[in-house]
């Protein structure tokens, strides 16, 4: 028998702790907002002003105009550079991450057709600006040649595109769902999964900790109440605060950032609370195992660094080797963090994530029901 | 032990105990807290759980209020065993742990009104209750005041009247006068003598020897076992062994020239004093012949035993055994 006015009064003194507690009110509503405006600005893979120097040895007219081609860009930030200078020194020296080489006789070899040449060299410790500047040059470099070539002779055009593309098969890519590229659109969807399983799993555990370190659990147990009734009263306010937090994350994502969800809103409710099952049973746990705010507050950060390492948050989580990959399945995060972004960025129906609801449901299911069976209402 | 516990007899009625445990062990991870206890507290009356940190006291509390696992021995409460009547028990009895803080970003009266509803007290019930509280503890103009800003003395108070919303038969108190001030102590005991007249029965453990003294049933408690169990004046009135208070310049210096004298079978410091025991009795001559022997001995007193006297003297026997 579950007495609907225990739970009642439990909820009732748990939203007058929370909202009599600034720190919690600051946690729940301040917290998100901040984490959007840094993690969506800050973290980002998009590779733009990137630091680049020129080491012109032709000083042509058209080694010039190269070198315009590049300042058309928002991409490259052109650094000035020394005749005296080497690529080594550049780098060395930080002062720019990419340097192109045009040697002698760059405008003449190109007026002949006789194999003009240029050398790009890249700071490869950033290996991932490395790679994304290179094909940013190639591609600055090829529309540059085509230009001049076509202003002199159409037909050299031709010749050229004959022998650099295979067969002449003209290729074209086009990025679906995100065609910008922009990794605001990749991050937000998961900061909203980090910040449903921070707010479920760490404050729930703590607040079921505290009422152990101040030794009101103590004194809760001696009454009739039930241990349900005790987790039920104690855990429904996070579980609502997560849904708040989720709703003030996805209204602010829209109006920084314009990410709007695309797909179905009322199946990211479901999820987030199949979700929340998990979370929720994980912070019950983490209560059951610490008698201090302290060891609550270890444990729940040993948990939730390996639940956002490998959950994709940062590194998608298909890059990683195979046995990586198979601790990672067994991460809830990790399927959470796929059924945001399907959903936000993708526009997902639910049926498309029906294997994905099964195995969340899954988790929710051993999390939550073995921690309600470890938590013993005894010392 | 110069004394039988007077009181054996009397306790074998069991249908009248509040509380019965009968060769009572636990351990927590292989540390024993308490060992084959047995132990009875009569309806109506205060008693006492005496001893020092560690001696067992909040285990025999604990098992009580349902919150052990009794796998030795038996624990029977209301006549109810523990591990079988939980619930029961529960409705039945009051606890105030003994880290009472309650709280502390809720009001006086939201404190009470919740443990009410955990109790499942009508709200017109609760309100009567709740006036009857606040006039013995007086925190009725304080009602709207959050826990954190309450003094100890109140504090106290408040978590007493929690315990007590719900009308139990049993109050069991674990060391609730830890860290109040001496006035407040005073109060919290004629609360305590108010209440039992109002025919609750209180389980009170202390470590204070003077609190010993105001219950009306003392078990004294040392290393998880029963030391001495009775009815406090009848253990004073009937202590036989001698006691004398010796004040000296160098107390410590004195100690150790008297642990080499026959007659005397403990000494303990009681602040600036000296606190001997003595089988016999030890006259103005000796006394004398001692001072002789070390002049640091300014004074003599022959003394009534207290609870702490015997407490220690008993404490020091155990750990001769």
């Amino acid at each position: 028998m579950i007495s609907f006015s225990a739970i009642v009064s439990f909820l009732r003194k748990e939203f007058l702790q929370i909202l009599r507690s600034r720190e919690m009110l600051v946690m729940i509503f301040v917290f998100p907002i901040v984490e959007l405006l840094f993690l969506g600005f800050a973290v980002s893979n998009e590779v733009r002003h990137v630091r680049l120097a020129f080491l012109d040895y032709d000083r042509s007219a058209e080694s010039r105009e190269l070198v315009s081609a590049f300042s058309s860009t928002d991409r490259f930030d052109i650094v000035p550079a020394e005749i005296s200078d080497t690529p080594y020194t550049i780098l060395q020296s930080w002062r720019a991450q990419a340097v192109v080489v045009i040697p002698a006789h760059f405008g003449r070899d190109l007026n002949r057709l006789d194999g003009p040449a240029l050398q790009i060299v890249l700071d490869g410790v950033d290996g991932n600006t490395a790679t994304i500047s290179s094909a940013y040059c190639s591609g600055i470099i090829q529309s540059f040649i085509r230009k001049e070539l076509k202003s002199r002779d159409p037909r050299l055009l031709a010749m050229l595109t004959g022998q650099t593309l295979t067969g002449g098969v003209d290729l074209r890519h086009r990025m679906w769902f995100n065609p910008d590229l922009r990794s605001s659109l990749f991050i937000i969807p998961g900061i909203v999964a980090v910040l449903v399983t921070i707010t479920s799993m760490l404050l729930s555990a703590m607040s079921l900790v505290r009422e152990k370190e101040i030794g009101t659990l103590e004194q809760l147990m001696v009454t009739p109440v039930s241990k349900i009734e005790l987790l039920i009263g104690k855990l429904v306010p996070f579980w609502l605060i997560s849904f708040v937090q989720m709703a003030i994350s996805l209204v602010f994502a829209f109006l920084i950032f314009g990410v709007r969800p695309t797909g179905n809103i009322p199946a990211l409710f479901l999820f987030s609370n199949v979700y929340l099952f998990t979370t929720l049973g994980l912070g019950i746990f983490i209560s059951t195992w610490s008698s201090s705010q302290q060891q609550a507050m270890f444990f729940a950060w040993f948990c939730m660094v390996f639940m956002l390492l490998l959950g994709g948050m940062f590194i998608p989580v298909a890059n990683m080797p195979a046995a990586i990959r198979a601790i990672a399945a067994i991460n809830p995060m990790n399927h959470f963090m796929v059924v945001v972004r399907e959903l936000v960025i993708k526009g997902a129906g639910f049926h498309e994530l029906h294997n994905e609801f099964l195995i969340l449901l899954a988790f929710g299911t051993v999390c939550l029901g073995g921690s309600v069976i470890a938590f013993r209402k005894r010392v | 032990m110069t004394l039988s516990p007077p009181d054996s007899e009397a306790g074998s009625k069991v249908s009248e105990a509040a509380v019965s445990l009968k060769g009572f062990s636990f351990q927590y991870q292989a540390h024993p807290a308490v060992r084959d206890l047995s132990l009875e507290v009569q309806n109506g009356i205060i008693h006492g759980l005496i001893g020092p940190d560690g001696a067992g006291k909040t285990t025999v509390m604990r098992s009580i209020c349902t919150l052990l696992d009794v796998a030795e021995g038996s624990v029977s409460v209301f006549g109810l065993e523990v591990n079988k009547h939980r619930t029961e028990i529960r409705s039945r009895l009051g606890y105030m742990p003994q880290r009472f803080s309650l709280y502390q970003d809720l009001t006086v009266e939201e404190n009470l009104r919740f443990f009410a509803r955990l109790f499942g007290i009508p709200e017109q019930e609760y309100a009567r209750r709740r006036e009857t509280l606040y006039s013995f503890s007086r925190l009725g103009p304080f009602q709207n005041r959050r826990a954190k800003a309450l003094s100890g003395g109140m504090k106290q108070k408040l978590a007493l009247s929690c315990a007590l919303v719900h009308a139990p038969e049993l109050l069991v108190l674990d060391e609730p006068t830890f860290g109040v001030d001496p006035v407040s102590r005073m109060e919290f005991w004629d609360i305590l003598h108010d209440l039992k007249k109002q025919g609750s029965t209180i389980l009170v453990s202390t470590a204070y020897m003077d609190e010993a003294e105001k219950c009306d049933h003392v078990t004294l408690l040392h290393k998880g076992r029963i030391l001495l169990d009775g009815d406090p004046a009848r253990i004073l009135k009937n202590w036989t062994t001698n006691i004398y208070s010796l004040g000296s310049d160098a107390p410590r210096e004195l100690a150790r020239f008297l642990a080499s004298q026959p007659e005397v079978l403990s000494s303990q410091f009681f602040g600036a004093d000296l606190h001997i025991t003595a089988k016999e009795e030890i006259g103005a001559t000796k006394f004398r012949s001692w001072q002789a022997q070390c002049p640091s001995l300014r004074k003599w007193e022959k003394i009534p035993a207290g609870m702490e006297d015997i407490f220690l003297e008993l404490m020091e026997n155990d750990q001769d055994r």
